[in-house]
């Protein structure tokens, strides 16, 4: 009925969420000792058919502060702010989907 | 974790970050305090953080395992063991018998910026609370 | 003198009456496949745009949204095309003879 596009819309929303979430943790511990910055691989996860919880991974090369941390805020913002506009997106386009779909069965009345 | 849990998650590191701007005022209050009365010239205090579970308010109603990890809390406080700073000043009244007066090893400078940077990475915090808000938002009208 | 009487010819029959829904109906139901057709290839360039700019694979984002919302006008008119055509038919069937 919902064309497959649909599927590859719900991932995408998916592993921004998976994202966002870890954006969340590591702003929430920017200050904590030994703590690292955690990210996902969006790229490779989305192309990634099997589906399923994405991995989770520490990010290399940030700098490393005195304490073990190395969570860089502005990186963490910048991710915030592009998840949230991404996000967006796809829940418009999904809206889009379903909207022709629903006025296909109300036959335009 | 669903994204309703990781309004806890923002939520622990706001109230982290709040202790340890409580903290650092009363340090930057004290720094000339010489009488306590626990003894002795003020010693300064500073908050751990450290990572830790979060729970939902709702976990309990739900009965699920709405705890996730990823969030915040201050572990301990710790305050400050070491030798006070000394300085001569024979005529106050905290003298001891050789002039000197025992004063908390406070920096003020080193403390404002750290509050700054708890103030900055509070205002983080509430702007990752209200991506998520917005977010789940989004979703829920997905449903109109 | 009388006229020569001349041979009887046939009398060219007026060409055969078709009935008229045929004729009209053979050109209408191309009219009508050929613009299902161009809405189904809309809206699948549409579907395929947005695969392609979430893969990553360097689809505009303009370019993105402003094909969905082609798609999404093109399936409406078409469908208050179609609406029109229905009404129109149905007008006619109520019609006394």
């Amino acid at each position: 009925m919902l064309q497959p596009v649909v599927g590859q819309l719900e991932r995408y929303m998916d592993l921004l969420s998976a994202r966002q979430k870890l954006v969340a943790s590591n702003i929430a511990n920017a200050d904590t000792p030994g703590y690292r910055t955690q990210d996902i691989d969006f790229q490779s996860e989305f192309l990634n058919a099997a589906g399923g919880s994405p991995h989770v991974a520490q990010v290399g090369d940030l700098p490393v502060k005195n304490d073990g941390n190395n969570v860089s805020l502005d990186r963490e913002a910048r991710l915030l702010a592009e998840n949230a506009l991404r996000f967006q997106l796809a829940s418009q386009l999904m809206k889009s989907q379903i909207r022709a779909v629903r006025s296909a069965i109300q036959e335009g009345k | 974790m669903s994204l309703f849990s990781v309004l806890s998650v923002g939520a622990s590191g706001m109230a982290a970050q709040r202790a340890r701007a409580e903290l650092l005022v009363e340090n930057l209050a004290n720094a000339e305090t010489t009488r306590t009365p626990e003894g002795g010239p003020y010693r300064r205090k500073d908050a751990v953080f450290e990572s830790a579970t979060v729970t939902s308010p709702f976990a309990s109603i739900f009965h699920s395992e709405l705890e996730t990890m990823g969030g915040v809390a201050v572990s301990s406080v710790i305050t400050d063991a070491g030798e006070p700073q000394l300085r001569y000043l024979p005529g106050h009244p905290d003298a001891d018998k050789d002039g000197y007066v025992a004063f908390p090893k406070i920096n003020p400078a080193e403390d404002m910026v750290d509050l700054m940077g708890a103030a900055r990475s509070y205002g983080a915090n509430v702007s990752a609370i209200s991506a998520v808000k917005d977010m789940i938002q989004r979703s829920i009208d997905l449903a109109r | 003198m009388p006229a020569p009487i001349l041979p009887v010819s046939s009398i060219p029959l007026p060409q055969a009456i078709r009935p008229a829904g045929q004729a009209a109906g053979g050109g209408f139901q191309d009219v009508l496949a050929g613009a299902i057709q161009r809405v189904e290839s809309i809206g699948q360039n549409a579907s395929s745009t947005v695969e392609r700019f979430l893969a990553g694979e360097g689809e505009e984002l303009h370019t993105t949204i402003l094909a969905t919302q082609q798609a999404e006008l093109s399936f409406d008119l078409f469908l208050q095309a179609r609406n029109k055509v229905v009404s129109a038919y149905q007008e006619i069937m109520r019609m006394q003879m």
